[in-house]
């Protein structure tokens, strides 16, 4: 009797319509830049007027990574701070230092130059994407208070900025 | 050492890398079906955890904003979604548009933070 269930039992899943469908997965590549926070900054604060991204000195530099799918077809910009998004009340000006470098590249013969070609305005650093891959850029910001007085307690935060416009 | 590998590959896994683009690169004006105004579609996605804002702009060569009109100058867009958007010109502005821009917009972030900026040109 048993063994009449399972049979049947085995028939009729058997039986059971199999159903296949196909699920298609579409895609679109274009060309793209993309801009990746790889590594936020940090500052570090090595005397009471000075707060600082070099890692000698307790500090984070900044690593920004862009990857293009097309070849010079992109400028990249990366704009080093020159005001606190957020800061205690300062009562006295901030000089602000920055400076961008490249930090590390996907494609070594083709974008080696992009340092010795690179273009500076004020705090502004500007690179030609000549070649397909990614780059990593690195920067630094230094902000000192006025007259070497000592920055107010308190949570200081500065933003860089990085820019990726088409030819 | 094995153990020393996986440790590493660990510590590398967790950095979180973060990320913003928009296509097309070199969009292009179409006739909309407003009276006298141009159309183009715009896509953006959202791989940035600490961004839940993009703010559109459209600008000439020379960086002056250029008026158009989107269902929202500010998207909010999530972590990982994407969103596809119209821009509308007047055509006589057509000639002078160079570039449309989409900036990430930081909350009162208490970390540093990098600001993108990506954008498309008329060419």
């Amino acid at each position: 009797m048993l063994r009449k269930a399972i049979l049947v039992g085995t028939m009729c899943l058997g039986a059971t319509a199999v159903y296949a469908e196909e699920v298609p997965i579409t895609g679109n590549v274009q060309s793209r830049c993309v801009i990746t926070t790889d590594t936020p900054g940090v500052y570090g604060n090595p005397n009471a007027y000075t707060l600082t991204t070099a890692s000698a000195d307790g500090g984070v530099q900044p690593i920004v990574r862009y990857d293009v799918t097309l070849a010079d077809a992109y400028y990249a910009q990366i704009t080093t701070p020159t005001s606190f998004a957020q800061s205690p009340s300062l009562s006295d000006t901030v000089t602000w230092t920055g400076s961008t470098e490249v930090s590390a590249v996907s494609d070594a013969t083709n974008m080696g130059s992009y340092e010795t070609n690179k273009v500076t305005f004020g705090q502004t650093t500007q690179y030609d994407l000549t070649a397909t891959g990614s780059t990593w850029f690195k920067s630094s910001s230094t902000a000192s208070y006025g007259g070497d007085k000592a920055f107010p307690g308190g949570t200081y935060t500065a933003n860089i900025e990085a820019v990726c416009i088409a030819k | 050492m094995n153990k020393y590998f996986i440790i590493l590959c660990l510590i590398l896994l967790s950095r979180v890398a973060t990320a913003h683009e928009m296509i097309p690169t070199y969009p292009k004006w179409k006739l909309s079906i407003y009276d006298g105004l141009l159309v183009t579609e715009m896509e953006m996605f959202n791989k940035r955890e600490d961004v839940e804002y993009y703010e559109v702009a459209v600008f000439d060569d020379k960086w002056n904003p250029i008026p158009f009109v989107s269902s929202f100058k500010l998207f909010k867009l999530e972590y990982l979604s994407k969103v596809k958007f119209d821009v509308y010109i007047r055509e006589q502005d057509r000639e002078r548009t160079e570039y449309i821009c989409s900036t990430s917009k930081l909350r009162n972030n208490k970390a540093p933070a990098i600001s993108s900026m990506i954008c498309s040109r008329f060419k």
